[in-house]
């Protein structure tokens, strides 16, 4: 049986997703027997026009360009994934979605904004269909190739809809907030094992938030621990800023 | 050969001497006056005074993920992992904690995995003279004292440890190791003393006899509390995670990247998240968190009564502890015992 053709596109993003995979080492020779790469920017020349087994896109969209490219994947994909935060939820990009549009392209062409279009940054499930993701910042390996093994067998991927401190409290960790540390665990959806905390460092809230997050109860805890509304929003808004255009995303 | 004396001065003679012949678990400090059961190869990375362990020693009975079954495309294996070893410096909660598994996995269908692990365990107790902080709640649950559930426990004074050995298994390593003396009559009395000396500082925690909790549960159904608790509680799954005796667990097959062999493996899971009771077509049978947390309480304090005629809360307090939210044990049975007042209070 021929090997189904991916190819990874990258839109507004660091591509340092693209090099998680690069970066795989030994495990990427046997995803090779699996898939054929017919597309992939950051390690091959290649371009590919025919018609894709699977897409998978890094980056968020953020231009008409981008969108019409984005449809156009779609179109001749018959799996799409959307991997790591900015094409998942928007990511950083979405930062830009907090200020008027002409004052962000003001800040970063100066006089010459005029030539540049802008529009508010999106995650690619808010322009065209995703079949699967793959959340993260970057993305969390294990994960991938979890994701990569559901799409073969044509299986769904649940992601996790429960918080990192799942994931974070039966690694055994000293949690954040006993150590005077604001950490997003318990409002950020699990599935990196608690991969930052693990490593000493906080949660970032880089997958996106649970689908079903206590508002109130969450405003308690803020308040017992003494911290301020805006610290806690601006933490949350480095990723999440692209929830406040589809809600339900 | 009931009980026997290691001089504090061999205690570290005595970690080495078990280490060589097994791997040993102990309560070793986290920093940030938290504390968590790890492999130790001597003495002094033990915390002998520890408030109860981040997670509770159900990890190694249960761990977190273990693999059940190994399959191919033409064949299924069961699988059963363990590696034998000794916990030293278990609390009587969760020696109670452990009780409670073992009535669960000991049930038919026998569950193998847990009582093949059980078996290759060596359990030292150890005594707590205090309470840990105020969040535990051991004498309403009666699990202050040690009640069996040990092959060795230990009680510290200041120059000696005075160990009580109740199995063979016990018995063979205070032998094996050559490091003890026997107790004599002194011994003993200084132990009832300080058990005496215990009773007066471990006091019921709250205005409720321990028998009257079910009751109280038979009525507290449709309280009040657990719409507060809905409000409050983040369902993070804290609570079900640091618990001795939550056992739930989830299974899950994963191929390997040939996609036609793999593992079936379980992993802990939590009444607490939102996932736990949503099914195929995504109805929630407990969308509610107040009614998740009150399925927890009633899986502590009623349900298990039921079926095993004993509270399946060892007064721990790691719930308590864990809870962002502050949701706190102890309160929460107040703000029941007093919602819901007993006839014969």
């Amino acid at each position: 049986m021929a090997r189904p053709k991916v190819a990874f596109f990258d839109f507004s993003c660091c591509e340092g997703c693209q090099l998680q995979i690069a970066n795989f080492g030994e495990p990427l020779l046997d995803i090779l027997k699996l898939i054929e790469v017919v597309e992939f920017r950051e390690v091959m020349s290649e371009k590919y026009a025919g018609t894709l087994d699977v897409a998978i896109i890094e980056g968020s969209i953020n231009t008409t360009h981008a969108i019409e490219r984005i449809k156009g994947i779609r179109d001749r994909s018959k799996v799409l994934i959307a991997m790591g935060s900015c094409a998942t939820i928007g990511g950083v990009n979405g930062i830009k979605n907090a200020f008027p549009l002409n004052d962000i392209a003001e800040y970063v062409y100066g006089g010459d904004s005029e030539y540049f279009e802008s529009i508010q940054t999106m995650s690619v499930h808010q322009v065209v269909k995703v079949d699967y993701f793959v959340h993260g910042c970057p993305i969390y390996p294990p994960e991938f190739v979890a994701v990569l093994k559901a799409v073969l067998m044509a299986v769904p991927y649940d992601v996790p809809d429960y918080p990192v401190c799942v994931e974070c409290k039966l690694n055994g960790n000293v949690c954040m907030y006993d150590r005077g540390v604001t950490c997003l665990g318990p409002v950020t959806r699990a599935g990196c094992n608690a991969w930052c905390i693990g490593n000493g460092n906080i949660c970032y809230g880089c997958r996106g938030m649970v689908s079903n997050p206590n508002e109130k109860g969450s405003i308690d805890v803020i308040r017992r621990y003494g911290l301020s509304m805006e610290h806690i929003i601006n933490k949350l808004e480095m990723y999440n800023k692209c929830r406040e255009l589809n809600p339900h995303g | 050969m009931a009980y026997a004396v290691l001089q504090k001065g061999r205690f570290d003679d005595f970690i080495v001497a078990l280490a060589a012949q097994r791997k040993v678990m102990a309560p070793v400090s986290k920093g940030y006056g938290h504390f968590e059961f790890e492999e130790v190869r001597s003495a002094t990375e033990i915390a002998l005074r520890y408030i109860p362990t981040i997670l509770p020693p159900k990890k190694y009975f249960m761990p977190q993920r273990e693999t059940i079954l190994q399959y191919t495309s033409d064949s299924i294996e069961a699988v059963v992992d363990f590696d034998p070893m000794a916990i030293f410096g278990v609390h009587t909660c969760d020696l109670a904690g452990i009780q409670c598994l073992n009535m669960v996995f000991s049930e038919r269908p026998k569950d193998y995995n847990y009582l093949v692990r059980k078996n290759n365990i060596i359990i030292i107790g150890l005594e707590c003279g205090d309470y840990c902080d105020q969040y535990a709640s051991c004498a309403m649950m009666n699990s202050e004292m040690p009640n069996g559930g040990y092959d060795l426990f230990v009680t510290e004074f200041d120059e000696y440890l005075l160990f009580h050995v109740s199995t063979q298994t016990g018995e063979d390593i205070v032998k094996s190791t050559g490091l003890f003396e026997t107790a004599d009559a002194s011994h003993k009395s200084r132990l009832a003393e300080y058990r005496k000396k215990k009773k007066s500082i471990f006091k019921k925690e709250l205005p409720i006899d321990s028998k009257d909790i079910a009751l109280l549960f038979d009525k507290c159904f449709e309280s009040k509390v657990w719409d507060e608790l809905n409000d409050r509680c983040l369902a993070c799954g804290n609570c079900n995670n640091v618990c001795p005796t939550c056992y739930c667990f989830d299974v899950i097959d994963e191929p390997a990247l040939d996609l036609t062999s793999g593992v079936r493996y379980r992993r802990w899971d939590s009444c607490q998240l939102e996932t736990f009771a949503r099914v195929a077509g995504g109805a929630n049978f407990r969308e509610n968190r107040g009614a998740r947390q009150r399925h927890r309480y009633y899986r502590k304090f009623s349900y298990p009564v039921k079926k095993f005629f004993r509270y399946f809360c060892t007064g721990c307090g790691r719930c308590s502890r864990a809870c962002m939210a502050n949701i706190r044990l102890k309160d929460v049975l107040m703000d029941l015992i007093k919602a819901h007042p007993l006839d014969n209070a």
